[in-house]
This record gives structure tokens, sequence and C-alpha cells, in this order.
């Protein structure tokens, strides 16, 4: 099976990408419009420098050439919401071409990475009626376009998934960007493929390719014949339905836009620093400290300053006791943790490491801190907790040693020692409790 | 009736004004296709019939600014798409010599008011020779600067790397004045912003080239004053040579292409849907809509040139023919680039002819129509700033003399105009009223 995927992504930028209406805002219709974005007879357009450099770092995480010059192009057709009948897109010179994704171990190549408008909203209000919001119209949009190396339906969320964290720390890309991917996605199972249109989100790239995948290898299976078609996505229905009108890159007639005429990119390409990518990290995290690869990636989806901290603790102590604490009570009460007293928090970790203090103590130092708790009464609770698990882990010691083969050998000492407590402590605190004093017996 | 209706109803040059007493320091008219908040703006096509724009083309604003009265918005062709203005969708001007004959186009409005109404400057728009033409037609001064001289924000576009907005007036003097009024910088026009400053004060014309190849295909009745002209720039003391550049014959093909090709992309907007006419049948698809609209209320030149220019867009023949359009482009200003090492301005008629009755024009092909803009385009698709100044009268008909400078040098060619003024008498027309 082969996927390809052409993946949507709004730029944060505060005006829109031709005009100076501001891309948030009000939520009236056609309240955030001007004649530029409106498509008015006489408008033209001028270029908003911060989405070339938004599209351009992307371009440079992605590792794309990038071109000394770049230019837009006029890609025509007719849409009652794209309002001057043509889009504002890249054709002939994109801002990236050929760069690479890595997906673990696997390669996803990229073929090219361009600028483009976005058009209005269409609203359809019974049969025959429809409403157009133009306050979507000329939001800079970037395209990203793969090459079919996406070998299953949960691989492309997977990337999806990935390219989104990889983008948002690139470009600090606000949270919600998610809901606002969309997917063109092309997938073929045997000669000919399918293309399906805009389809919004993750899980919904998913359904639709797992249907495309189902359907096309039926209709081989039944010896009928894919026809290379445009396809549309019924998210109620979860099926994909053949698209009203068929479209060719052919029909568009593109020319290059003149008024905006040629951009030289390469000086503003080359000043850009890109950030290392929480997946790059992670990866590193894995290779650098023989982090087990689940907890490295646990490290930086749960916060970039985790991140920073755990690498900050393998400086003030060592790699064990960093990894020991941080995927340990810090993971457990980041939720609560006020991040301006991380100082405090390490020179504790030191003091334990230093052996001024023993590890129930720094627990609990820890746990008040970054709760906010008081250290007596979480001393008393974790002292009876350490009680029991003490006796539990004694009367099985087996588990010291499964737990050296596979760490989730601790999920016995776990399941006992919550059954046993009746829900008096929490399961993160069990948890950390637990692995902890296992680690300390190895 | 006041004596600017009867003027009107007679040479039908505004599509629509006012008549009220101007109270400006001067008094200005624009071509339909700029946009103003004051008047339709329809850039004479029935399409945009009704269309009142919310905000003002940059070269209006800058000309109310100077304390310029606006009285209207000047006849053209739809969407300039002529030589004429005989393709206009709201009547067509009439010669202000010989009301049986063209003011040229597509900026004719605009060269009629020039040369009919006193103290008179009009803003015209060039995209292959919509200011000379009729300038020369109607025995008028006129000027299309370099590209990218004056902002087109509001210009409603034909061929927007082609395009210019500039001047005509009966006064010589006015081209310099109030393109300086109108040039410059403009952020809401990123090609507008790569321009050098004009100097401020013109220099001379010291030398002329005349094109061998732009003289062939001459009505000798042109011919004669052209001749007559160049004894004239000779007792000047500027210096006329002939030279050979054979690559301008290139320049009519290569322009269309691209003048069709970007319409084709600009005229796709008007449907029926956000302004302009809007009575279509609403119980149709969208696409349906849309073509019953554009059917219905694009005149015949305009869906010519959408055709031409959607075939030359298709993939597969945008290398034969567009691609290949904007390489010619690039060898034509090379061989200008070459003349203007030697001299100041080349230097031809203006159109081959004197101008055409409306019976002559009606029996006239689409191609004998095109071709007789083959003088204008050269400069126009070089970008090049050009002029065209009255050099004549054969039959009582004016006849225009063209010049045509390097890219930015538009302050020899407005030099040129004043002393050009000093040595010829013009012949204002009568005007019926
Ligand atoms: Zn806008």
């Amino acid at each position: 099976m082969k996927i390809g995927l052409e993946i949507h992504v709004q730029l944060p930028t505060k005006t829109k990408m031709f005009c100076s209406c501001p891309t948030e805002g009000e939520d009236r219709p056609n309240s955030r419009v001007c004649p530029t974005c409106l498509g008015l007879p006489g408008s033209k357009p001028s270029l908003n420098r911060k989405a070339v450099e938004l599209g351009l770092t992307i371009a440079k995480v992605l590792g794309c050439t990038i071109p000394e010059q770049t230019w837009f192009s006029r890609k025509t057709y007719f849409y009652p919401d794209l309002c001057k009948h043509f889009q504002t897109t890249q054709y002939d010179m994109p801002i990236g071409e050929r760069g690479v994704y890595k997906l673990g171990n696997k390669d996803i190549r990229i073929t090219r990475v361009h600028l483009e408008e976005d058009p209005g909203k269409t609203k359809r209000v019974g049969d025959n009626t429809a409403l157009v919001d133009y306050n979507r119209s000329g939001i800079p949009l970037v395209e990203i376009v793969t090459e079919p190396d996406i070998s299953s339906p949960a691989e492309a969320r997977q990337f999806l998934a990935e390219l989104l964290v990889t983008i948002r720390n690139a470009i600090d890309l606000p949270a919600d960007g998610d809901r606002s991917v969309r997917c063109d996605c092309n997938i073929s199972v045997g000669k000919e493929r399918c293309e399906v249109k805009n389809v919004t989100g993750l899980k919904n790239v998913e359904n639709c390719l797992k249907y495309e995948a189902v359907r096309q290898t039926k209709t081989l299976k039944a010896g009928g014949k894919i026809e290379r078609e445009t396809r549309r996505f019924d998210e109620e229905r979860k099926v994909t339905l053949p698209a009203r009108k068929k479209e060719y890159e052919a029909d568009y007639g593109y020319i290059g836009e003149p008024d905006l005429g040629i951009y030289n990119i390469g000086e503003i390409a080359a000043s850009i620093k890109i950030r290392e990518s929480p997946i790059e990290m992670a990866t590193r995290f894995t290779t650098q400290y023989g982090l087990d690869s689940g907890k490295a990636k646990q490290i930086v989806t749960t916060s970039l300053e985790l991140a920073a901290l755990f690498e900050e603790l393998v400086k003030a102590t060592d790699v064990k006791t960093a990894i020991t604490w941080t995927t340990g009570a810090i993971t457990a009460n980041w939720k609560t943790f006020d991040v301006s007293k991380k100082d405090e928090l390490i020179s504790i970790v030191k003091e334990l490491f230093n052996g001024s203090i023993k590890d129930t103590e720094c627990s609990i130092r820890v746990k008040a801190l970054m709760t906010g708790k008081s250290a007596d009464e979480l001393s008393s609770a974790a002292g009876d907790l350490e009680e029991v698990i003490n006796g539990l882990i004694d009367a099985n010691l087996h588990v010291v040693d499964d737990y050296r083969k596979n760490p989730k050998a601790a999920n016995m000492i776990i399941g006992m020692a919550m059954k046993q407590t009746g829900g008096a402590y929490s399961s993160s605190d069990i948890v950390e409790a637990v692995t902890r004093m296992i680690e300390t017996r190895l | 009736m006041t004596d600017l209706k009867r003027i009107n109803d007679i040479y039908e040059m505004y599509t629509s004004f006012t008549d009220a007493e101007p109270n400006g320091k001067f008094t200005f008219s624009a071509k339909d296709n700029l946009t103003s908040i004051d008047f339709e703006s329809c850039a004479g096509s029935k399409i945009l019939s009704g269309y009142r724009p919310p905000f003002d083309a940059t070269p209006i604003k800058k000309m109310r600014e100077a304390g310029g009265f606006l009285q209207g918005k000047t006849n053209m062709d739809e969407f300039g798409f002529g030589t004429f203005s005989a393709n206009s969708g709201f009547g067509i001007p009439k010669n202000p010599y010989d009301l049986n004959r063209s003011c040229g186009g597509s900026s004719g409005g605009a060269a009629c008011a020039a040369a009919v109404l006193e103290d008179h400057v009009a803003l015209g728009v060039s995209t292959g020779g919509s200011i000379v033409c009729p300038a020369s037609f109607c025995g008028v001064y006129g000027i299309a600067p370099s590209y990218g001289r004056v902002s087109r924000y509001g210009l409603i576009d034909y061929a927007n790397s082609l395009d210019k907005v500039g001047v005509l007036s009966a006064k010589a003097a006015d081209l310099g004045k109030y393109l300086r009024i109108i040039a410059g910088k403009d952020e809401h026009d990123p090609t507008s912003c790569v321009q050098p400053d004009m100097p401020e004060k013109d220099r001379a014309m010291k030398s002329v080239a005349v094109p061998k190849e732009a003289i062939e295909g001459i009505s000798d009745k042109v011919m004669t004053h052209f001749e007559a002209s160049l004894e004239s720039l000779r007792s000047m003391g500027i210096d006329v040579e002939y030279v050979d550049m054979p690559v301008l014959k290139y320049a009519m093909p290569a322009y269309y292409v691209i003048a069709a090709s970007e319409a084709s992309t600009n005229l796709a907007r008007f449907c029926g849907m956000r302004y302009g006419q809007q009575d279509g049948d609403l119980s149709l698809g969208f696409d349906a809509y849309f073509t019953s609209f554009r059917s219905k209320y694009f005149g015949d030149e305009a869906k010519r040139r959408i055709l031409l220019g959607t075939f030359t867009r298709m993939v597969g023949y945008a290398d034969r023919y567009y691609n290949k359009a904007l390489r010619v482009r690039e060898s034509i200003i090379q061989e200008y680039k070459k003349v203007f090492t030697n001299c100041d301005a080349v230097v031809t008629p203006t159109m081959p002819f004197i101008s055409p009755r409306f019976d002559e024009i009606a029996n006239m092909s689409a191609l004998d129509v095109y071709k007789a803009d083959f003088l204008t385009i050269p400069p126009n698709l070089t970008g090049m700033p050009h002029m065209s100044v009255p050099c004549g009268y054969s039959d009582g008909m004016p006849v225009g003399l063209m010049f045509t400078s390097d890219h930015w040098n538009e302050d020899v060619l407005l030099s040129a105009a004043v002393e050009w003024e000093k040595g010829f008498e013009m012949k204002r027309p009568e005007v019926k009223a």
C-alpha cells in the first residue's frame, strides 16, 4: 500500500498573507475582510514577510533544498469561496523541495513545501442556498507534499502527529493547530491511485485511508478496476465518495503572479535558525543517555520544559539519578509544578546525589515542592505507603530480578499495593514509589 | 441642460460625471478602470454596471490630495480590450475633429476629454498603446510612464505586468506636472516600490533613433508628417539616426499571448456574485450561473481574449506560447537597451494611419485591429516610458509622433514635449455644444 499526503497547515501570523486584515478576532462572518482579501476589482496583494519566514522555517526543518529566488502563481478555478477565482499559490518555484522526514528509522521523503492563501468558507443552508464567509480568505497556509512513502493508515496518522509536533516546536504553532490541519490523501493498493481531498484532522485522515484501503482491495479482489479519481470523505458515515467534479492540474492554467514579482529568499533562509524538534530530542535522549525510547518520548511530549529540566539534572547529578527522578516523581507531579522553582527542585535531587539525604526524604521534599502540600503530611503518608511496598517486595523478591529484564514486572507490586491501600494514595504516587523502591534494590 | 451635459451627449467621453461647478485647484478625469468612491467604476464593461468601489485608486487619491476635482470617469474599451473605444458597454466616444471617426483606444474618452474640455487633465491607462493611440487620434499630448512608476492600486487589471497609469492633456507641461503628482512608491502595489525617484529637473533630449522596421507599412498621410517631424527635431538641435531593430516584429505575438493570458485570469472573478450586475437566475447551480452571467454581460472582444488566454495557459501550450512570450519580451528589452547606449529616445509615428471612420472600423477583422497597434506595442511590452505629441493634421485629422525612452527616463520625454510645443501650432477642435 502506498500513501502520500498533501498537508495544509495554517501559519500563525497576526495578519493575512496579502493584506493587513487580522487572522484572528471577531468571528462574525465577513468582518475581517478588505478589498484585497475580497478580491474586489483594482485591489492588489502585498506579501506578508512573516508568512515567508515561517514557511522557510518549516522547509528548513524538513531538510528541503531552498532556492535563491521564489515567486507565486495563479491557480485558476471557479468556486464561490475563491473570491478572485484564482488562488495565489506556488507552482514552479516553491520555497522548498526534496526534503526528508525521519519517522523512527524510516524516511518519509518530502516532495515540496510551498506557500498559498486559504479560500473563504462555504456554509450550506438548505438545499439550494449557501453562504460564504471570507474571514478565512487570504490566511497563509503552508502545504507540505510527501512522496508515497507511507505504508499504512496508522503510519499516516503517526507521521502527521509527529510532523505536527515538529512544526509546532519550530514555529510556535498554537496547540489547536491540529484541528485546522487539512490533508489531501493519495492512496493506492494496486497500480492506480485515488485522491481524497480536504480531510480535516488526524483521526479523519486515518479513517478515510482505512476505508479507501478496504474499498480498493475489495474492488480489485472482485475483479474490478480502480479508476484514477478525486474523492471526498464523509465524516459522519466514515466513507469516501466520488467528488462531484474531476480536477486535473492541467485545468488550472498556472501563470506567474505578476502583481508580486520575484523574491530573493536565499539570505532570509540562511539567517533562520531552527530549533531541535521534540522528536529529534527524544531520539537524542535515547542514544545519548540510554533512555528507553517510550520514556524519552513521554518526557518531550509532556513538556519541553520537563525535557530541559532533565538535561539540567543530568549535569547536576548523573544520568541514572536524572532518569529515575525525571520519569518518576517529577513527571508524576508535573501538572501542579510551578516551573520557576526548578532550581530548588534540582538542589533537592543534588542533596540526594551527594548523600546528604535519603530517597524517602528526597521524594517527600520533591512532592511537597511540586504540589505545595505540607511535607509532614506527605511524610507520614509516604512512610505508611513505603512500609506496605517494602513488605510486598520482601514477599515477592523475584520481581526485582524480573524488573531487570522487563520494567513491566513492577506492575504486579503496583497492583497489590493499590489493593492493599484501598484508594488512600493516588495511582501516580504508588507507581512512583514502587518503581523507585525496586530500582534501589537492583 | 448644462454645457457639460450637452458636450457629453455629443462626444460621449464620460460614462459617469458630475456637472457640479468644479471646486478644486484643477479639474481632472479618470479612465473608468480606475476605482473611485464617488462614481461607478465599470471599466467599460456591462458586467460591472452599478459597481461603486469602496476605495479610491492611488493615482486618483493623489490627484485629490493635490487639490484636484474629479469630474468624471472616461469611456473606454471594455477592460482596455481595443484600439478604437468601440468595444465599450456604454456607448462610443466620438473624435473631436470628426464625429464619424474614432477617438482611438482604449483610453478614448480620456483623450477626447483632454481635447474638448478647457484646462483639463485626463488620467489614462496603457497596456499595449492605450494612451498614445487616442492621444494621437485626438491631437493631444499623452505619456505612459515606465511600468511601476505609478501605483496600480485601484486599477481594474487588464494585464498586470503591462498596465501603466499615465497622463493626457492638450498642454505639454501638464504631462510632467501631473505625472510627478501620481508617481511614486505605494506599499499597496509592490511593483511600484522598486522605482528610482524622478529627477527634479528634466534632462534635455539630444538624439533620437528611428528603427527602419517601424516605418514600413505606414500610410502616406502619416509618413509625410513623420518625415517633416524629423526635420523639426533636427532643427531643434536633436540628432536623428536610423537603426535596425529586427526583433521588434516579434513584439506583437508576444504581447497578445502575455496580455491575453493575464487578462483571462483577471476576468475570472467577474461572475455576478459579489459586485456589479447580479440579476442572474439564482435557481441555477453556481457553475451554470457564472456561465450564463459571463455569456450575457461580457462583450465579444472580452470573450475572445478569455478564450485566447485560457488556451495559452494550458499545460502543453504554456511553454510554446506564454513562457516563450516572456523570453521574447526579454530579448526586445535588450534590443532597446542597445539602442539607448547611443541615443536618448526611439521615435516613430504613433499610429500607422489617421483615425478611421466607424464604418471602416466595422469592416476590420480582429486581426486587422490587433495589427494597428504594431508601433505602440513594443514600448508597452518592454515597460518603457513612451509619449505621443501632435505633429500635424492630415485631412483635418491629427497625426501623432511617438517617443520611447529607457526605463525611468520619463524626464527626457517630458522636456522634449515642452520644447516641441514651442514650435508646433496646435489646432484645437471646434467644440460643438
Ligand atoms: Zn484583507
